[in-house]
C-alpha cells in the first residue's frame, strides 16, 4: 500500500515541495514588509552551494556537519539579500530590476557557479545527506508512514516554521507592526515604527530562508552539485506567495501541490510510463501561470491580497 | 473659552527662528511662535502658507533646517514621530495615517511604546479603546475595520490615537475638510472640552469662520512667515483675510449670472456604478445641466462624488443608467467617447490623473488632442505644432513655468491646474465636469480658477462642479445638488441657500 | 544623509552614471577576485584581450553582441513603459524554432526569400510567445513578470523536446550517428546569413546590421509617433492614460508584441548568422534573454545606447567564455554583470535624487521650477 502511486506522489510532493515552502515563507515575510524580492533563485543557489561546501569540508559527525551547513546556507542567503535590501531600501532602487540583478549575479551563471568552481563542489557527491530521522517501524506504517514519519529533519522544521510564521503574523505585536509597515508605511512611521528596520530585517530573513531552501536541494534532493540545480524553484516560490494570497498556511498547501507536479515526471518514469519528460516538467510552470491568472481575475480585493506598499520605496520627506 | 490671560507660565510649544526648505521652495522662514498650555490656538493661512510643514516639524516628521523647538519649556530635538509621541505631542493628519485592513483597536494601539508584550491581549485592548471613546464622546466600534468606516468616523480614530497615548498637545490639520457643518460643530465642542481639561490644541485651517468659532488665539501665516498673532475675541473676518493674503480680498462673493441658459447639454439618468471594492457607490443619480449654468454637487467626501465624476466621463463603467451630451448617449466606460462628444473633465487628482507627471507641459497639452489631424500627420506627431500649442496655452493662462519642456510634476498646484483647465478648454467643450477644482490652492490661484469657470459658463458651457468645499459651491453655483450615499438627496437654488439645511442634507438628514 | 527628489536631471549625469557604474563595478569585482585568490589585473587584461584585441576577438565579440542587441532592444522597449517582459529568453527560442523550421521548409529557394522568411518567422513566433503574457496582463491583469518568466522554462523544454526526445522535423536523422547523438538538422546553405568583412579580420554579421536598423526604427517609433506617445503616457501614469481615452489594453499588446518580435528575430539571427541549425544547448547556455535585461538597464532603455552596451557586455561574455578553464574563474561573467547592474541601480539614486549630508548648512538654492 505504501508503494501505491498516490502515496508515492504525496510523499514526493512533500519532499519536492519543501524547498519551495522555505523560499515561499521567506518571500512572504519580505513581501509583507513591502519589499518584493525577485532574487530568490539566486539566493537559493548560493545557499545550496555554501551548504554543500560545509558538508564536504567540515570534519565531524554527520548531524553536526548538516546543522552547520544549514546555518551557513542561511547566512549566505541573507548576505545576498543584504545587497538587495541596501539597494532598494536605502538607495531606493527599482525593486524589480534589483531582484533580477541578484538573480544574474548569484544565479547559475554567476556567483553560485563561481563558488562551485573555486571550491570544487562538483568533484564528489555530498558526504552527508539529510535522511529520515524517525525509526523504521514508524516509517512502515500504512500511509502515514511514508507521508509523515519518513521525512527528513528539514521537512519537520518546515512544518514548525509554517506554524510559527502564521502565528507571528496573526497574533503577535511585531507581526502586526510588520503588516502595518507593508500596508501603510506612512501610518507606521507616524506612530514611531521603524519602517527601515522592519524592511531590512524581513528581507534578510527572506534571504536566509531562501538559502535554506536551496540547501534542501544540495543536501537532500539531489545530493550532488550541479549548476542551476534549483531549476527555477525560486521563481515558483514567488508565484506561490501570490497564489497563496499571502497567508502562511496556504503557502504550505501550495508548495506541496507544486511539489507534486515537479515529482510526477520522475515517478511516472520509474513506473515505465513513457511520455516525454518535458511535458511533465513543464507542468509546474504552466500551472503557475494558470493559477496566477485565476487569482488575478478573481475578486482579490486589497485587504485580501498584496500589501499595499509592495514594490514602493518609502521616503518620509517626499512631498 | 479659556481666558488668554490666565495661562500657565510655561508655554506648551515654543518655536524660535524655525526655517525649513524643500527643493525650490522655502516652506517656513524664521518662524517665532508661542502656544500656551490649555488654549485652542489656530494656525491660519492659505494653502501653501506653511502651516502643515510647521506642524510636521512639531510632530517630528520633519526636522527644521534652522531654529529651535521647545516643548513645555524644554528644548527638544525631534528625530522621528516616535520622539514627538513620547513627549506627548499627537497629530490628527489631514490625510489620515491609518492602516485600512486593520481594526480600530489595532490602529489605535499600533506602535504603542508602553505595551511591548509579544502577544497582545486583544479583548483587553478593545475594552480600553471603548472606554476611551466613551470618555471623550467619540463613539466608534473598536472591532470595525477602517475601510468600513465613514470618513468622519476615521477621523475620530485618528483623534483617539493621540488621546490613547495621553497626548497633552494635540494638533489637527484641516480637520473639518471631511465633515458636515454639524459634525464640525460637534468637533469644536470636543476640542474645547479637551482644552478645558488642560490639553493644548493647535487647530490648522484656511477657513476663517471656523477659526473664529473655535480658537482662543490665532496666528496668521503667509508665505512661510508669521504675519501676526491675535486674540480671537478682537479679530474680524476681513482683518484676518487681508492678513492671510496681504491685500484686500473679496472671498467668495457671489456674482450675478447674466447670460441666459440654453438647452440641457449634460444629462445623467439613473446612474448606478460600483466603487473600487465592488460595493455600490452610485445608487441612481440623475441630473441635468444646461448650457451656461454652473451646477454644484455638494457633499461630504466619500459619498460617491469621485465615482460620479468618473461615471459621467467614462472612466468608470455603469451598472445601470446612461449619460448623454447634447442629446447623444455616451458609451459607458469609454472615456474616448465622452471626449469625442465634447465632454471635458478636470479631475480631482490633478497630478495623478489629470497629467502624465513626468512628461512635459507640451506633452500634457496634447494628452487628449494628439489624435487630431492638426497635431499628428498619420502616425507621426507634429512636434512644432505641439510646442506652439503649449506656448500659446502658457501665455494665455499665465502659467508660471520656464517653458513648454518643463515637467508637469515640477509645477505648483495652481499652475498645474491652469494647464489642465487650459487643455480642457482648448477642445471647445460643450460640457465640463470639474471635481475639487481648488483643493490645495492658494487664494490667488483659487480666484483664477473660479474666474475661468465663470467665464466658461458665460460662453455657454454646461459646468458641473463637484466639490467638498461648501463655500466654493455657494460662491459659484446657480443650483446646488446634495449628494449622500450615492444619490442626490436634495436640490436648492444657489442664491440664498441655507447652509444649515445643506449641512443636514449632507449628513443624510431629512430634507425639508 | 538626506534625500531630496531632483526637479530635473542634468544631461551629463545621465551619461556619467552608467559609465561610472561600470568603473565602480570593475573595482568591486577586483575586490571579489582578490578575496578569492585571483589576480584582478591579470584577469582583466586577459578579458580585454579576449574581448577585443586577440586575433578574431573583435569578430567574436560582435558575434556575442548581436543577440544581446536584439534582447536588449526587446527589454528596453518594454521596460521603459513599465512592462517587465522577462520572457525574451523564451521568445528568442521560439523565434529560433520558427526560423529554422521555415528555412528547412523552403530548402531550395533563393537567399533573399530564405532570409526574409526566417526574419518574418522569427518575428511572428517571438511576438506570439510574448503576446501570451501580454494578453494575460491586458485582459486578466496578471503580472507579466511571472508569466513571461514561466514561459521561458516552457519554451526551453519545448526546444529540448524537439531535438532530444523526438524525431521531429528539426532533428537530424541523416546518419546512424545522428540517432545516438541528437542534433539539429543543418539548414540549407541559402539560409546562411551573409557577413560583411571590414579590413583584414573584422567580420560583421548581417544580424547586427538588422539590429541597427531596428534600433533606428524603435527610436523613431518611441520618439515621434502616436504609438510612442501613448506608450510614454501609459508607462508614466496608467490612470492619466485612461483619463485621456487611450486604449491601454491595445497598447500593452502592441508593446509586448514588439518586444517579443525583437527577441524572436534575435533567435532567427542565431540560426542564420551563427549556428546554422537548431541548437538547444547552444541557445540556452548563454542566457541571452536575461543578459539583455542587464544591457537595457545599463543603457537606460535608449535604443542606440543598447547597441553600444551590447558590444561591451558581449565582449565581456565572449571573453569569459573563451577563457573558461582551469585557471579562469567560471561564473565571473555573471558576477561582473550583476555588479555592474548593482552599481547602475545605485547610481540611479544620484540621477533621481539629490543626496545631502548633514542636517543643516549652506543649502544652495535649487533651480527655479
Amino acid at each position: 500500500m505504501n508503494n501505491s502511486l498516490l502515496v508515492l506522489i504525496a510523499s514526493s510532493a512533500i519532499v519536492y515541495g519543501t524547498p519551495l515552502l522555505y523560499a515561499a515563507l521567506g518571500e512572504l515575510l519580505a513581501e509583507r514588509s513591502g519589499v518584493l524580492n525577485l532574487g530568490v533563485e539566486g539566493m537559493m543557489l548560493v545557499g545550496a552551494a555554501m551548504g554543500f561546501f560545509v558538508v564536504q569540508r567540515l570534519a565531524g559527525p554527520g548531524p553536526l556537519a548538516l546543522g552547520a551547513a544549514i546555518v551557513v546556507a542561511a547566512l549566505a542567503g541573507a548576505a545576498i539579500a543584504s545587497i538587495h535590501a541596501f539597494l532598494v531600501i536605502t538607495l531606493r532602487a527599482s525593486q524589480i530590476v534589483s531582484g533580477l540583478a541578484i538573480t544574474i549575479f548569484a544565479g547559475a551563471a554567476g556567483l553560485s557557479s563561481y563558488l562551485a568552481n573555486d571550491l570544487n563542489l562538483a568533484e564528489s557527491p555530498a558526504r552527508h545527506v539529510f535522511g529520515p530521522i524517525l525509526p523504521q517501524s514508524l516509517q512502515d506504517l500504512p500511509v502515514v508512514g511514508p507521508l509523515i514519519f519518513a521525512q527528513t529533519a528539514l521537512v519537520y522544521a518546515s512544518w514548525v516554521l509554517t506554524a510559527a510564521v502564521a502565528f507571528y503574523l496573526a497574533r503577535t505585536r511585531p507581526g502586526l507592526e510588520l503588516r502595518a509597515v507593508g500596508e501603510a508605511p506612512g501610518a507606521a512611521d507616524a506612530v514611531g515604527i521603524n519602517v527601515t528596520a522592519y524592511r531590512y530585517a524581513h528581507t534578510l530573513v527572506g534571504g536566509a530562508l531562501a538559502g535554506v531552501g536551496g540547501a534542501c536541494f544540495s543536501l537532500s534532493i539531489t545530493p550532488q552539485w550541479l549548476d542551476g540545480l534549483t531549476g527555477g524553484a525560486g521563481w515558483i516560490a514567488i508565484a506561490l506567495v501570490i497564489f497563496a494570497f499571502w497567508p502562511a498556511d496556504l503557502c504550505l498547501v501550495g508548495a506541496y501541490v507544486f511539489g507534486a507536479f515537479s515529482a510526477l515526471p520522475f515517478i511516472l518514469q520509474a513506473r515505465g510510463v513513457t511520455v516525454a519528460p518535458e511535458l511533465f516538467q513543464a507542468l509546474p510552470y504552466l500551472m503557475t501561470v494558470v493559477v496566477l491568472v485565476a487569482v488575478s481575475t478573481g475578486a482579490v480585493k486589497r485587504h485580501l491580497g498584496a500589501p499595499a506598499s509592495l514594490g514602493q520605496p518609502y521616503v518620509r520627506e517626499e512631498r | 473659552m479659556n481666558d488668554p490671560r490666565s495661562v500657565t507660565a510655561v508655554p506648551a510649544v515654543t518655536l524660535r527662528g524655525v526655517t525649513k526648505r524643500f527643493p525650490g521652495v522655502v516652506a517656513n522662514a524664521d518662524v517665532d511662535l508661542e502656544i500656551h498650555a490649555g488654549e485652542v490656538h489656530a494656525l491660519l493661512g492659505e494653502n501653501g502658507a506653511g502651516k502643515s510643514t510647521l506642524s510636521n516639524i512639531v510632530t517630528g516628521l520633519y526636522r527644521p533646517d534652522e531654529g529651535s523647538l521647545e516643548l513645555h519649556g524644554e528644548p527638544v530635538d525631534l528625530r522621528s514621530p516616535r520622539d514627538a509621541l513620547q513627549r506627548g505631542v499627537g497629530m490628527v493628519h489631514q490625510h489620515f495615517r491609518l492602516v485600512e485592513p486593520f481594526t480600530v483597536a489595532e490602529n489605535i494601539a499600533l506602535g504603542d511604546q508602553r505595551d511591548r508584550r509579544l502577544v497582545p491581549d486583544r479583548a483587553a485592548l478593545e475594552r480600553k479603546v471603548a472606554a476611551l471613546a466613551d470618555q471623550f464622546g467619540l463613539s466608534v466600534d473598536p472591532r470595525a475595520r477602517i475601510w468600513q468606516l465613514s470618513v468622519g468616523e476615521q477621523q475620530r480614530v485618528e483623534i483617539l490615537k493621540a488621546l490613547y497615548r495621553d497626548a497633552r498637545i494635540l494638533i489637527l490639520d484641516e480637520p473639518t475638510a471631511v465633515l458636515t457643518p454639524q459634525e464640525a460643530r460637534a468637533l469644536f465642542e470636543t476640542l474645547r472640552a479637551m482644552a478645558a481639561d488642560g490639553r493644548t490644541i493647535v487647530f490648522i485651517s484656511h477657513k476663517l469662520h471656523e477659526v473664529l468659532a473655535v480658537s482662543d488665539r490665532i496666528t496668521v501665516l503667509r508665505g512661510g512667515r508669521v504675519v501676526a498673532t491675535v486674540a480671537t475675541a478682537s479679530a474680524t473676518p476681513e482683518g484676518l483675510a487681508s492678513l492671510m493674503v496681504g491685500r484686500e480680498v473679496e472671498t467668495g462673493r457671489r456674482q450675478e449670472r447674466t447670460n441666459p441658459l440654453t438647452n440641457v447639454v449634460l444629462k445623467a439618468y439613473n446612474l448606478c456604478a460600483e466603487g473600487d471594492r465592488g460595493l455600490p457607490a452610485l445608487n441612481g443619480v440623475s441630473l441635468e445641466v444646461r448650457g451656461g449654468e454652473i451646477v454644484g454637487v455638494a457633499g461630504v467626501a466619500g459619498n460617491g462624488q469621485r465615482e460620479l465624476a468618473e461615471a459621467l466621463t467614462g472612466m468608470r463603467g455603469l451598472t445601470a443608467g446612461q449619460v448623454s451630451v447634447s442629446g447623444v448617449q455616451l458609451r459607458a466606460g469609454d472615456p474616448r467617447d465622452a471626449i469625442a462628444r465634447g465632454l471635458a473633465h478636470v479631475p480631482e487628482d490633478r497630478l495623478g490623473t489629470g497629467v502624465a507627471p513626468s512628461l512635459s507641459i507640451a506633452s500634457n497639452t496634447v494628452l487628449k488632442a494628439y489624435r487630431d489631424p492638426e497635431i499628428s500627420a498619420g502616425p507621426f506627431l507634429r512636434r512644432n505644432r505641439i510646442m506652439r500649442r503649449a506656448s500659446e496655452l502658457i501665455a494665455r493662462y499665465s502659467v508660471s513655468a520656464p517653458g513648454p519642456e518643463t515637467r508637469a510634476r515640477d509645477l505648483s498646484g495652481g499652475n498645474l491646474q491652469k494647464v489642465v483647465i487650459g487643455r480642457e478648454f482648448a477642445g471647445a467643450p460643450s460640457a465640463l465636469v470639474v471635481a475639487s477644482p481648488t483643493r490645495g490652492l492658494d487664494v490667488g490661484a483659487i480666484e483664477n480658477v473660479h474666474e475661468l469657470l465663470r467665464a466658461a459658463a458665460a460662453r455657454g458651457v454646461a459646468v458641473l462642479m463637484i466639490s467638498e468645499d461648501l463655500d466654493e459651491i455657494l460662491a459659484l453655483a446657480d443650483r446646488v445638488l446634495v449628494m449622500y450615499e450615492g444619490t442626490i438627496v436634495g436640490e436648492r437654488d444657489g442664491e440664498g441657500a441655507d447652509v444649515d439645511e445643506l449641512g443636514m442634507l449632507m449628513a443624510g438628514g431629512a430634507p425639508r | 544623509m538626506r534625500i531630496e527628489r531632483r526637479s530635473s536631471t542634468p544631461r551629463w549625469l545621465q551619461v556619467a552614471v552608467p559609465v561610472g557604474s561600470v568603473a565602480v563595478a570593475f573595482v568591486v569585482s577586483a575586490v571579489v577576485l582578490l578575496a578569492t585568490g585571483h589576480n584582478p589585473l591579470h584577469a582583466y587584461r586577459r578579458l580585454f584581450e579576449a574581448a577585443f584585441t586577440d586575433p578574431g576577438a573583435l569578430s567574436s565579440t560582435l558575434t556575442a553582441a548581436t543577440p544581446l542587441c536584439f534582447t536588449g532592444l526587446a527589454a528596453a522597449v518594454a521596460f521603459r513603459v513599465g512592462l517587465f517582459n522577462i520572457g525574451a529568453e523564451g521568445q528568442l527560442y521560439m523565434g529560433a524554432i520558427a526560423a529554422a523550421g521555415v528555412a528547412l521548409a523552403l530548402a531550395g529557394q533563393g537567399v533573399v526569400l530564405q532570409i526574409g522568411a526566417m526574419i518574418v518567422a522569427g518575428a511572428v513566433a517571438g511576438a506570439a510567445w510574448a503576446l501570451i503574457p501580454g494578453f494575460l496582463r491586458a485582459f486578466a491583469n496578471t503580472n507579466e513578470i511571472i508569466t513571461s518568466l514561466m514561459l521561458n522554462y516552457v519554451a526551453a523544454l519545448f526546444l529540448n523536446y524537439l531535438i532530444f526526445d523526438t524525431l521531429s522535423y528539426w532533428r537530424d536523422t541523416s546518419s546512424p550517428g545522428a540517432e545516438q547523438f541528437p542534433q539539429g538538422k543543418p539548414l540549407p546553405d541559402a539560409a546562411s546569413w551573409p557577413t560583411f568583412g571590414l579590413g583584414t579580420s573584422l567580420v560583421i554579421p548581417f544580424g547586427l546590421l538588422v539590429a541597427v536598423v531596428l534600433a533606428c526604427a524603435v527610436s523613431v517609433l518611441y520618439g515621434r509617433t502616436r504609438f510612442g506617445f501613448e506608450a510614454a503616457v501609459i508607462g508614466d501614469s496608467p490612470r492619466a492614460a485612461r483619463y485621456a481615452g487611450m486604449r491601454t489594453r491595445r497598447n500593452i499588446l502592441l508593446v509586448m508584441g514588439l518586444s517579443g518580435l525583437l527577441a524572436g528575430i534575435g533567435g532567427a539571427s542565431q540560426d542564420g548568422d551563427f549556428r546554422h541549425l537548431l541548437d538547444p544547448r547552444g541557445l540556452a547556455q548563454p542566457g541571452y534573454g536575461y543578459t539583455g535585461i542587464v544591457v537595457a538597464a545599463l543603457a537606460r532603455y535608449n535604443p542606440f545606447a543598447v547597441l553600444l552596451v551590447a558590444i561591451l557586455i558581449g565582449g565581456l561574455s565572449n571573453a569569459g567564455y573563451a577563457l573558461q578553464g582551469a585557471d579562469f574563474p567560471s561564473g565571473l561573467v555573471g558576477v561582473m554583470q550583476g555588479i555592474i547592474l548593482f552599481c547602475a541601480l545605485g547610481g540611479e539614486l544620484l540621477v533621481r535624487y539629490r543626496v545631502r549630508l548633514g542636517r543643516s548648512g549652506a543649502v544652495e538654492a535649487a533651480p527655479a521650477a
